[in-house]
């Protein structure tokens, strides 16, 4: 069973309008939003609103594969198609034939496989990896992403011509903390569901106050983390420390993190961390704390080099100097410098060994 | 005396839609207005066969000008249908796709969309005595 559209504000009740009123048209939908605040659902409501309902609902995350993976997992391959391939496999849009797919995160998708899809949007006809055929396929496509697609464009990572393809019916769905009056519909919603799926669980009901400083709250995870937060009250069961540990930052901030596993494999830090990282990098060479004007003034590139290769030459000199107990002609080998450069710097950089 | 001819027009540029209300009003001609493709097909869906054409924009939020031409031409043939672009060609060609009887670029000289509503709507009244 697909989970229910929860809220009371306007621009939930305006989605579940404008869903039940395009369930059926079959027409490209793009759904926007942050992460968390319930695309997924959105796209569920509406397969299961349409005609469609009794055909396969297939969901594909773009983010989370590389390209070729991604490709293949599209479109299918023949036996053979590449190493490994050693019987033939059908792809989404085959799965999805007669009833929805479901593209996650399509701001990802990379340019080459974007051209790709256009083509089956435009002729709906797709080939298998190593098929020189050319298959029909009734697919509903459902797109979502967090991305500015509009930006994307701007910046050359999105095609025009497929953004508007998919643009054909629009559904954005707005960050949490701007509708707060969905929290108390949210949280009775999951309060009751968690509480059936684990009757053992004896976290308590949100009191009224609760709800005041939940609804306070800006939820940065948006309907995500809201229900991370009721799962852990369910085994707490302390509110108030609940609140206590939820992160304080600014929701500017948050929209702009995101996950790329294609990229590295892991999570990227946090911008806020790379920002800090720079500042303490840069404040080792430059004073930071004067005006804009006269840090401007301060820095320059070839100085900052100069600052930064002293110091970590400095270091590494008397690095290896310790090593070999002060053995002069031992260090230069070491550093492949000779032992006149070594002295110059030992002299420059105002290195002496200790005094015994 | 005739009917007067019934106009919905659609345009999240409210003042492109009061200009054409004021336009096409004072043309003799029965205009409903809509602020995008949402609205829009609300009207339809409640008065089905009141309206003789739709001029719609093409790109607006929720339900875009395309998305308004390929539901009407499906569940409400007999409109004509003129669409209206003003970014790049690429909304224009959709809505030729989508089988909009007409597609133009703005800025449009009023004149000329109300020869072409005039000439539209005569060929569906042709039609329908042949
Ligand atoms: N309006 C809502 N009503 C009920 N559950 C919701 C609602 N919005 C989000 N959720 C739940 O929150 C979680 C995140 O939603 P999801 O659709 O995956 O977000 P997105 O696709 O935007 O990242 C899911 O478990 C989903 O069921």
């Amino acid at each position: 069973m697909s989970t229910p559209l929860i809220g009371v504000s306007k621009s939930i009740l305006k989605i579940k309008e404008l869903i039940n009123h395009v369930a059926n048209t079959c027409l490209n939908v793009l759904i926007t939003g942050e992460t968390g605040v319930g695309k997924e659902v959105v796209a569920q409501n509406l397969y299961a609103e349409s005609a469609r309902s009794t055909k396969n609902f297939v969901k594909i995350n773009c983010a989370a594969l590389p390209e070729t993976l991604l490709e293949s997992e599209l479109f299918g391959y023949e036996k053979g198609a590449f190493t490994g391939a050693h019987k033939k496999r059908p792809g989404k849009f085959q799965t999805a034939d007669k009833g929805v797919l479901f593209l996650d995160e399509i701001g990802d998708m990379p340019m080459a496989l974007q051209s790709k899809m256009l083509h089956v949007l435009q002729s709906g006809e797709f080939s298998p990896l190593g098929s020189d055929q050319e298959f029909k396929t009734d697919v509903w496509v459902i797109a979502a992403t967090n991305h500015n697609l509009e930006e994307s464009i701007h910046k050359k990572t999105f095609r025009e011509d497929l953004f508007y393809r998919l643009n054909i019916i629009k559904i954005d769905v707005p960050p949490l903390r701007e509708r707060k009056e969905d929290i108390p519909s949210l949280l009775e919603y999951y309060y009751r569901l968690y509480k059936s799926e684990y009757p053992d669980n004896h976290g308590s009901k949100p009191d009224s106050d609760i709800i005041a400083k939940l609804c306070n709250y800006p939820w940065p995870g948006n309907v995500r983390q809201l229900q991370n937060c009721i799962k852990k009250q369910m085994i707490l069961n302390s509110w108030a420390k609940i609140i206590e540990e939820l992160p304080q930052e600014h929701p500017e901030s948050v929209p702009q993190i995101e996950t790329d596993i294609r990229m590295n494999g892991a999570a990227r830090p946090k911008i806020n961390e790379i920002n800090d990282d720079r500042t303490s990098i840069i404040s080792k060479f430059v004073d930071l704390s004067t005006s804009s004007e006269k840090l401007f003034e301060d820095i320059s590139l070839k100085k900052i080099k100069k600052l930064a290769s002293d110091r970590v030459e400095k270091e590494v000199i008397l690095f290896v100097l310790e090593k070999v107990g002060w053995n002069r002609s031992r260090a230069a080998k070491i550093l492949k410098i000779s032992y006149k450069t070594l002295l110059y710097k030992m002299n420059e950089f105002d290195i002496s060994p200790p005094v015994k | 005396m005739e009917d007067p001819s019934r106009l919905l027009i659609v345009d999240d540029n409210e003042d492109i839609l009061s200009t054409f209300y004021e336009f096409f009003n004072s043309m003799g001609y029965e205009v409903k207005t809509a602020v995008d493709g949402f609205a829009a097909l609300k009207l339809l869906r409640d008065k089905s066969n009141f309206f003789d054409c739709l001029i719609t924009d093409l790109v607006m939020p929720n339900i875009s000008g395309v998305g308004l031409i390929s539901i009407v031409k499906k569940e409400y043939p007999h409109l004509k249908i003129i669409a209206m672009t003003g970014y790049g060609d690429q909304p224009g060609a959709l809505a030729s796709e989508a089988e909009a009887d007409v597609v133009l670029f703005k800025p449009i000289d009023l004149f000329k969309i109300e020869n072409t509503v005039a000439e539209l709507i005569n060929q569906a009244k042709d039609n329908k005595k042949k």
